[in-house]
Formats: structure tokens, sequence, C-alpha cells
């Protein structure tokens, strides 16, 4: 059975939702890298689905350079999500305040 | 590629500000070696006053692409009028230096001063609008840190104060820079903004060209300062150390008048004749204003600084006068004030650096102790109240009669002019130098032999301007007679 | 004579005065200077004036119209030109010449009175700057150049009032003068400039407004005459502009004798005269002057009938004496009031060194009813005091006669019958307080038993050559009804108005009448005042002797509403609501950013949130706006 266009535009619709709400709505670090994981892979579907619809390679590339980069990414967010661990041992993000407003100029 | 005169009086305090800054020398060092720079560049600017030919247009032209995908050019030049003002720049700040010799500052200080001179040179000699915008912002930022660093009283406050009030007048006139390139653009299709080109846009409507008009009145008129731009000098005078308070009230105020001469003048010349009798009245009004204020002051500085406004009101009155004796006269109270008020500001300084900051009623019986600033002091006063015989009465005498050109009325309104400096200054000069008091002044001592060459230097060339003014003057003459027939159209005297 | 020499009348004192004032700093910071040097170049300066006055005394005589110095173009805009220039006509050789003779004579004499302070070289520079201004003053060929003078004799006699600017009064004395001349010389720049914008394309040189005067519209040369007059009260101490001469005595007595009695203050005399061609057209003004002119000299007279002070007294009948002669240039006899500026020089320079001398000897008292019975004591001071006041009460044959008489009897003239009223009330009122003055100084009881302070002959030479003068320089001026030529009309004819003559034997009788006033009130000072008993306690009071509480009122009316307005100006205009509207504005934006501030939370999914809304909404405009 062919599965519709619509479906697979539908399907990084409904994940990237999901990544702006969790994005939105959790405070654990941890889950709020995973939701914006989430959101570049369903640009990543748009991406190929668009590509094949076309019958173009650009958008084929251009998801295997945001996979790479979400690669690279990865390992920097990690390493900074251990950073701030040390600093604070806290992974809530609500705890990251300092730019804060605080008091008068 | 041509690098000319004026480049190397530009730019030579600057890169000797980051030489000496960077290599690791004594602070008297980095003192003596600013010192020499700005003897070279007096003597590079006088090797231009003494080749200046007696013509109107522009001379020692420089021009050289900067970003030229806007039009943007590196363009100099200098004429009589901006000649004048360099002369005074140039001789003012080595004296300005014999001053500072003995306030033990730091090795920034002096740089900073360099980097002001760069700043003051720069855009007195800039003939493209965002080249002069450049350097118009770049000098406040030198004198920022040397008012937020050596200031003394609410220094901080004051410093901001001054920053954010200049600046926000400049935006005004970065705005309507760009607002003219871009009508430059849309009539010629391509980029400029080089003033001779910005002067041929022939596109706007009156209200646009008003409003323009405005845009960069506003941003001179809060550096002159004019009533009612004018509260910040108050503070930041009396806040400011002698040298910052000398370069802004010598060298950077003179700067708003040339900037509305330089720029105003050509580009918005409808609007700057059908508005000249507001600005006349204005500057009157500003004279006597800020007079009566300095009546009752108790902070000398502060009493200088309503000083200085009440006299560079006047200037204004007279580049507005609308004729070559308002117009000369202004040129040349430009000269005669910055000097007179600079040499005050800097004998006030010693007088600071020895007995601390003082009111006037703390002070007294200076004369006795120190009788060569006494001398000076009163030849910088004579000079200030336009004592005939002192440049200060010829250019006074001068704008007085453009008025009265004008308008007999408004003439002799202007006139009161020997009477409103007269009143404060005497009655200042009896209080705090002359008249004995119980106060403690045997700190004070008199001027040493560097603040006599300083300040005796100038009071030779006031009392010379005033003996032989002619030949101070005739240089400036075709050049504003120039701006009066060709470009305001309104005749030499009308 | 050359007329480059012109310019060295002039630049002698003032280069003088720089070597004084600069070997004066020198001797008070690097090394003592002996007094010798100053008194000698002092002297020299003065001196080497005069002689180059005569020389050109001699050559106008000898028939050189005038002659005439223009080293080089002072100022030059467009086509108004101003040449620095001097002009040795009549007029201003004559001033030229009493002015270097007078002056040596207070040079000489200011010698012997200040070889004891600590300031001698600065006064001599100070003198020799005045004499130079005073100078410049007379000789320069174009009003402009004349206010240079005229502003430098203003200078000089604010510094040498204020000479011990130790004490507060001297030097407020100083300003005062100063302040007062200051409004004076605002009426002259205004009729200078009335001038110049109507006449001074054509050359503003007195030759050339004298030509093209003509074309300035009658109502303007009124204006000019007018302000013109401003500035003649301000420096000649008239009605209402004089407040500042009797407190001018607060400087040393050769500064009074010299600036304040006999050059300085008839600049305003001479001014008048210089422009002659202006009042000449403007009749209605000259009467005018002549009025300021008779009643500030009854004023004066009336408020020197009751001063205490010696100096003060010789002040006001300064004021008294130069009302006469604005009488007489305002009725257009510019020669008579000149040749009263001649005489009074003589006589005022005399009773101000006479005075001087007496204020030595006592030990610095000034107020007359603490003296007395200093006939015996001080007998060559009274002598020339006498001859003096002779002088300045108009008997004959002593200088003040003539010149006096001849004013009143051009009043007369003129039928002006109120001003020759005043005139000879005046006279009366003269040798009254003149006499009160003479007889409770040097006859009576031995007030003060103390040794006297010798006087040196430096001091005494001056006096006795000046007694001289006082005695025979009216001589110069001799009325025609004795048979004389009067020499001073003869040169200055082109200042002389050939107006009715009244016949001889009225002028005869005129003159008795007015000798009769001069006597009337010599005997009344006579009666009151020739045996005063000094044991019973002095003490002048009311209403003249406070001088009509005129001080007081100026201070009432202006100089605390100037105050007042000033504070009002800069705490409440400026602070209050200037200021006040520029840090509410910027207080605006720090409110607004402390505001908008609040949205940075530190909460990273408000962030996000923010964000979301922000891209959609700009998606969705995008959409709209190209789809």
């Amino acid at each position: 059975m062919e599965v519709s266009f619509m479906s697979y535009i539908l399907l990084a619709i409904i994940l990237f939702s999901m990544g702006i709400i969790g994005v939105i709505s959790r405070k654990n670090i941890f889950i709020v890298y995973m939701s914006l994981e989430l959101m570049l892979n369903s640009i990543n579907l748009m991406l190929v689905t668009l590509s094949k619809h076309f019958g173009n390679m650009d958008g084929q590339i251009m998801a295997m350079m945001v996979i790479a980069i979400a690669a690279a990414e990865a390992a920097i967010f990690l390493s900074l999500i251990v950073a701030l661990y040390k600093l604070k041992h806290s992974i809530n993000i609500d705890d990251y305040n300092t730019l804060k407003q605080k008091g008068t100029l | 590629m041509h690098i000319g005169l004026l480049t190397f009086i530009i730019f030579l305090p600057l890169v000797m500000a980051f030489i000496l800054m960077v290599l690791p020398i004594s602070m008297k060092l980095t003192r003596n070696i600013a010192f020499l720079t700005t003897i070279v560049v007096f003597l590079l600017s006088l090797s231009i006053f003494l080749r200046f030919r007696l013509t109107d247009y522009m001379q020692f032209r420089e021009f050289h692409p900067w970003i030229s995908t806007y039009g943007i050019y590196y363009s100099l030049g200098v004429d009589g009028f901006s000649m004048i003002i360099l002369m005074l720049i140039t001789t003012l700040i080595p004296v300005g230096y014999l001053f500072l010799w003995k306030t033990r500052k730091s090795k920034g200080y002096w740089a900073s001063m360099l980097l002001m001179q760069t700043g003051v040179t720069g855009a007195l000699l800039s003939l493209d609008l965002i080249l002069f915008y450049f350097f118009w912002e770049s000098m406040l930022l030198p004198v920022f840190m040397i008012i937020g660093i050596y200031g003394s009283g609410n220094r901080i406050f004051s410093t901001l104060k001054i920053t954010i009030y200049t600046i926000m007048g400049s935006l005004f006139m970065l705005v309507s820079i760009l607002y003219l390139g871009v009508q430059f653009y849309n009539e010629f299709g391509v980029w400029s903004f080089q003033l001779s080109d910005l002067v041929q846009i022939t596109i706007m409507s009156p209200t646009q060209q008003t409003l323009l008009f405005f845009g960069f009145i506003i941003a001179f008129a809060i550096k002159i300062p004019l009533f009612p731009f004018h509260t910040w000098l108050m503070q930041t005078y009396s806040n400011s150390p002698t040298g910052g308070v000398f370069i802004l009230s010598s060298i950077m105020a003179k700067l708003g008048i040339y900037g509305i001469v330089r720029f105003v003048l050509p580009l918005f010349p409808h609007q700057y004749v059908e508005f000249a009798p507001y600005f006349m009245w204005l500057g009157v009004f500003g004279l006597i204003y800020f007079g009566v204020a300095a009546l009752m002051q108790q902070n000398i500085k502060r009493m200088f600084a309503y000083s200085s406004a009440s006299h560079l009101s006047l200037i204004t009155a007279g580049i507005f006068s609308l004729n070559i004796y308002g117009m000369t006269g202004a040129a040349f109270l430009i000269a005669a004030h910055a000097m007179a008020t600079g040499g005050l500001f800097l004998l006030v300084g010693t007088i600071e650096h020895d007995l601390g900051i003082r009111s006037i009623s703390g002070l007294g019986g200076i004369a006795k102790k120190a009788p060569l600033l006494t001398v000076a002091f009163a030849l910088m006063i004579l000079s200030i109240v336009g004592l005939p015989g002192t440049n200060g009465f010829v250019s006074e005498f001068l704008i007085v009669l453009g008025l009265f050109k004008y308008n007999n009325f408004i003439g002799i309104v202007s006139a009161t002019t020997v009477l409103v400096a007269a009143s404060f200054m005497f009655w200042m000069f009896q209080r705090a130098i002359l008249v004995k008091t119980d106060n403690n002044i045997s700190k004070m001592k008199d001027l040493d032999k560097k603040e006599i060459i300083g300040i005796f230097g100038l009071a030779v060339v006031i009392i010379a301007m005033g003996l032989y003014p002619h030949w101070f003057l005739y240089k400036i003459e075709p050049t504003l007679q120039h701006y009066l027939v060709d470009i305001l159209k309104v005749g030499v005297s009308s | 004579m050359s007329n480059y020499l012109l310019a060295w009348i002039v630049l002698i004192p003032f280069v003088s005065s720089v070597i004084l004032g600069i070997s004066y700093l020198y001797s008070i910071k690097v090394k003592k200077i002996s007094n010798k040097f100053f008194t000698f170049l002092a002297l020299l300066a003065p001196m080497s004036s005069f002689v180059l006055g005569v020389g050109f005394f001699f050559g106008l005589k000898n028939g050189v119209s005038e002659y005439l110095y223009e080293p080089y173009t002072w100022l030059g805009v467009d086509n108004y030109i101003i040449n620095m220039g001097f002009l040795g006509d009549k007029l201003s050789i004559f001033m030229v010449l009493f002015i270097t003779f007078i002056g040596s004579m207070i040079h000489i004499y200011a010698a012997g009175y200040m070889k004891e302070d600590e300031g001698y070289g600065k006064f001599f520079a100070y003198f020799n700057l005045f004499v130079a201004s005073m100078l410049l003053l007379v000789l320069a060929n174009s009003p402009l150049i004349m206010f240079i003078g005229w502003e430098g004799v203003g200078l000089c006699s604010y510094l040498l009032i204020g000479f011990y600017f130790s004490e507060p009064l001297n030097v407020v004395a100083g300003n005062k003068a100063f302040i007062a001349n200051r409004v004076g010389d605002f009426g002259f720049l205004v009729g200078i400039l009335f001038l110049f914008v109507y006449v001074g394309k054509l050359g503003f040189s007195y030759g050339a407004l004298e030509e093209y005067v003509g074309i300035v519209p009658n109502h303007i040369l009124v204006i000019i005459g007018v302000s013109l007059f401003i500035g003649a009260m301000g420096k000649s101490a008239q009605i209402p502009l004089y407040v500042w001469l009797p407190d001018a005595m607060a400087g040393p007595t050769p500064v009074s004798a010299l600036i304040h009695a006999a050059t300085m203050v008839t600049a305003g005399v001479y001014m008048v005269a210089r422009f002659h061609f202006i009042y000449d057209l403007i009749p209605s003004v000259g009467v005018f002057i002549a009025y300021i002119g008779a009643f500030s000299a009854l004023y004066a007279a009336i408020i020197a009938m009751r001063q205490t002070d010696i100096k003060k007294i010789l002040a006001y009948s300064t004021i008294s004496q130069l009302g006469y002669m604005f009488i007489a240039v305002g009725l257009g006899a510019y020669s008579s009031g000149l040749f009263h500026v001649f005489t009074h020089a003589f006589f005022k320079a005399l009773l101000f060194m006479g005075a001087g001398a007496i204020i030595i000897a006592l030990h610095h008292e000034q107020n007359i009813f603490k003296m007395g019975g200093l006939r015996k004591r001080l007998p060559l001071i009274y002598i020339v005091m006498l001859v003096a006041n002779l002088a300045i009460s108009g008997i004959p044959p002593f200088a003040g006669f003539f010149s006096k008489d001849e004013i009143l009897l051009k009043a007369y003239e003129h039928q002006e019958y109120l001003i020759y009223g005043i005139g000879l009330f005046t006279a009366a009122l003269t040798s009254y307080y003149m006499f009160r003055f003479f007889f409770v100084t040097f006859e009576g009881k031995n007030y003060i038993s103390k040794n006297l302070e010798p006087i040196s002959a430096s001091m005494k030479i001056p006096l006795v050559i000046l007694a001289i003068g006082a005695t025979f320089s009216g001589f110069v001026g001799l009325p025609e009804v004795f048979g004389g030529t009067n020499m001073i009309h003869q040169w200055l004819s082109n200042w002389s108005v050939d107006s009715t003559h009244v016949e001889n034997f009225k002028e005869i009788v005129l003159m008795g009448i007015s000798v009769a006033a001069g006597l009337i009130g010599i005997a009344v000072a006579y009666v009151k005042f020739f045996k005063y008993d000094f044991n019973q306690d002095i003490k002048e009071s009311g209403i003249i002797y406070n001088k009509f509480y005129i001080d007081e009122l100026i201070d009432f009316l202006i100089i605390r509403r100037v105050r007042q307005i000033s504070v009002f100006v800069s705490v409440v205009v400026d602070d209050g609501i200037i200021d006040k509207t520029v840090m509410l504005l910027s207080s605006g934006f720090i409110n607004l950013g402390r505001r908008v501030g609040r949205m940075q939370s530190a909460n990273t999914r408000a962030y996000a949130f923010f964000m979301l809304i922000g891209l959609s909404s700009f998606s969705l405009y995008l959409i709209f706006k190209l789809g």
C-alpha cells in the first residue's frame, strides 16, 4: 500500500509539535534536549519527504548534514550538561537563572 | 597611495596613543612623548595655516575610498573657517598639557587625551558625513573615560548624563544623514555621503528638509549647548577634572558651532535662512539667561559653565545673523572664547590642585600668594568680558554689529553682552581671588615655569588678536563670503 | 614733526607700563629691583609724551592743519574698514598737552606719596597704562579706536581703585566703578553701532563721519546722540551714573587726582566735543545734555555741603564741575567747556594733591572735623589750597573764574535762564562747601596734637607748579571784554560757535553777579566755620549727608532684584524645570527598561514559548502576505 505524501508531512508536524511541547513544558534538561533532537529529526523527515516528492537531491543532502551536525552537537551538549551538573548538582533547568533581571539598573 | 598632511594631523595622536599604551614605559615618559606629539601636530597645522591660500574652496583635499559599496569615502579638506578652528585646537592642546603636567595621572589619561585629539581634529576635517559621524562619536569616548575615571563628585552620573544626552542627539543626526544618503541614491542612482554630493539633492519636499534640518540642529544644539539643552553642561563641568572640562569647554563646544556652519548651512540653506531669526533670538536670550544664572553660582566651574553657555549662545546668534559681520565675529569669538575660557579653566585647575575643590566663598586672598596666577586670571577675564584691546571685544563687536544689521532692536539687546559677563566675572574675581579672607590658603603656589610659558603665550595671542585683528581675520573672509553669497544667497550684508 | 611720532605719544607710556609691570613681577618673584628704576621709567614716559606733544603743538601753530598717522588696518570686514589711526588735530593735541603735563606732575607727586608702598612698581605700571590709554582715547582717529582707550582708562581706574585689593571695600568700589562705566559703555557702543550701520561703509574716521553724517536720518541721529551721551554719563559721572565716583576715592590719592579729577572723567566732555558734528545737528539733545549737566552740578554741590570726608567733598565737587562742562558742550560752546576742562584740571589736581598731603601728614586721617588749625603747621599746603579754593570758587583772577564765568555767560546767551540760574546758585554753593572744608581744616583750634608726618619734596614741587597754573591758567582764555584775546577760542576755533554776544556792559554785570555769588558762599562759610568749636561732637546726618539714599535705593531696586532673578533662574528654572524635564524623560526610559526587563525571567521554558509565538506569528504573516 502506497503511503501518501501528506501522511509523511503530518507525521513530521506531529513530531515537531511534540518536540516543541517538550521544550516548553519539561524541566529536565535531558528531556528538553531529547525534544530538541525530536524537532531536528522531524525537520529531517520533512526534508527527505520533500526531496522525494520533487525528485531533487538537495533535501536529502541537507538532511545528511543536519544529522552530522546533530551528532557533533550532541557531544557538546552532553558535555555541557555534565559541566552544569558539576556546577549546581541539578539538571532542573529552572535552577539556572543567573541572568535574571534583579533589582534596579 | 597618497597620504596628506591632514591625515598626519588626525592620526598621529591616535598612533602615538596606541604605541604609548603598549610600550612598558612610565607615566612621565608617556606624558612627555604625548606632549611632543601635540607639538608636532601644532607645527603641522601651522604649516597649513601659512600655506593656506586666500580662496573660498576646500584645500589640502584627501580622497580615498573607504566603504565604496555605499559610497563612503575617507574625504578630508580644510577651508578658512575650519582652518581657524584647527589652529585653535592644535594651539590650545599643548597649552593644556603644560597645565596638566603636574597632575599625577596614569598613562591612560594621556592616551585618552591623544585619542580625544584625533576625534576632534577628525570631526573638524572630514567632508564625508559618515566619516564625520564616526569621528564625532569617537571623540566622546575619551571624554567619557577622562571624566568617569578622573573626575570628582558624582562623576559616574555626570558621565552617563553627558554621554547619553549627546549620543541621543547624535542619533537624530545619524538618521538624517542616512536619509539624505538614501535620497541621493533615489535621485542619482549611486550611493554617496559626500557633503559636496548631498547638497545637490533636489527631490526633497520642504517638510522633509525642515525635519532633517532639525535632526542635525538637535545634535549640534546639545553639544554647544543651546537653551534648553544645556543642563548636562553645568553638572559635567563641575564634576569633571581640569583636562576634561578644558576640552569640553574650549574645543568640543566649538565643534557644535562648526557643525552647524559646515553641514547644516550648505545642506539646508532655505531652512537656515528661514529659521535664522528664531536662532538669533534664542542666542540672545541664552546670552542673557545664562549670564543672569551665572551671577549667584557658588562653584567656580559651574559659574564658568554658565558663562561659556552665555558666550556660545552669542556665537550662535552670530552665525545665524546672515551677514559677514556676524559670521566673522562668530568665527573670531570661537577662537577668542576658547582661549580665554580654556585659560580660565586651566587656572582654576591649578587652584583646585593646590587647595582642593572649594566654593567661591571658600577661596580668597589668592592674589597675594600667587600674583602671576592673578595677572593671568585677570587677563583671561578681561577677554571674556570683551575689553577693547583683547580679542573678546573685536568678536563681540562684530557679532553685535551683525545683529544690528539684521535688526536694530536685537542689536541693542545683544549689546548688553558688555554688561552681562562683567557683572559676574568681576564679582567672582573679587571674592575668589582678590579679597583676603580667613580661609586657609597656605598651600596655594604660584604658577611654575611651564604654566607661565603656556598661559602667557596664550595671553600674548589674546592681546595680539585684539590689537591687530585684521591679520587673523582676513583669511576667513572669502570662505564666509562664499557661504553667504553662493550658498545662502543672501548677499554679504543683508 | 613726522606723523608717525603721534603713535609714539601713546606707545611710550604703554611700553613703559609693560616694562614696569614685568619688572614689578620680577621684583616680587625673583629679585628686588630698586624703586629708583621704577621712578625713572615711570616719570620718563609722560614727560617724553609731553615733549612730543609740545612738538606737535608748535607744528599746528605754524600752520599744519592736522597730523594723521594710520599704520595698519585694524579691522576690515567686507567694506567696513577701520584703520588703527592717530589724529593730531588742535583738539587732541590740546588734550594731550594738559594730560601729559598734569600727568607728569602727578607722577612726580606720586613718587613721593607712594614711596613706602610695597606695590610701588605696580602702581606706576598702572599709572603709565592709564596715561597711554587716555592718550589713545584723545588721539584716536575713529570712534572704535577711541573706545579702546575709553575702556582702557576704565580698566586702569578699576585697577587703581582696588589697588589695595585685600580690603573688600576697595575692590567693591572698583567693581562699582567698572560696572557703572560699563552701563555707560553699553550706551556708547549702541551709539557707535548705529553710526557704523548708517555711515560705516563710507569710512569710520572722524573726518569721514563728519563728511557723511548728513545721510543719517534725524531720529536715528537723536538716538546716536543720546546713546553716546550715556557713555559720557558713565565716564564723566553725571546723573544718574555718577554713583561710582565718590566710592572711587578708595584708591590712593594720586589716583583720585589724576584719574578721578583731572583727566579720565573729562573724557566724556572730550567725546561730546569730538562728536560736535553730530550734536550740532541735534540741538535738542544738546539742551538735554546741558540740563543733565546743570542738575548734576546742583545735586552734587548739595551733597558736598554735608560731607565730612575730605576726598568725598572733592569727589562731589568734581561731579559738580563736570556738570558745568556739560552745560557748555551741551549748548554747543565746546571751546568754553574745554577751557573749563583745562583750568579744572589744574585746580582740581591741586586740591586732591593738597588733600593727599594733608592725609599723609595726619597719618591717614580723612575726616575734616578731626583736622583743624593746620594753617600754621602746614603753611605751604595752606597757601596752595587757598589758591585752589579761590580758583574753584570763581574769584578773579584765579583760573576758575574765567572758565566758569564763560560757561554761565554762554547759558545766558543761549537764553537758557534756568540753566543759568542753577549754575549761578551752584557757584554759590561751591564756594560755600569748599570754604567750609577749608576753614574747618586750616583754621580753628588744633585738633590733632600728634606729630605730623613730613611731606617730601617730590610732593611739594608739583603742588607749587600747579598752584601757579591754577592762578594764571585762566589768562589764556581772557575774555575779550577785558581787552584780551581768548587764546583757547582761537586755538579751538573749529569747536567754538559764534553765537550772539551780549553787549560788554551786560557781560561785566553778569561777571559781577557770579563773583558776588562766590563771595556770598565764602562769607556764609566764614561765619559758620571760621571759628568752629571742635570740642563739640560733630555728627552729620540727614538725607543730604546720606546722599539722598541713592546707593541704598540702587542696591534695593536693582542689585538685590538681579540676584533674586539669578537664583530663580538657576535654581527654579534650570534645576527645577528644565533639568527635571530632562531627567523625567530619562527616568521614563529607565522605567520602561525595567518593565521590559521583567520578561527576562531566566525561565528557559518561557523563553522557548516566546520564541514559538514570535516565530509562528512571523511565519503566519509571511504566509498571508506572500501566499
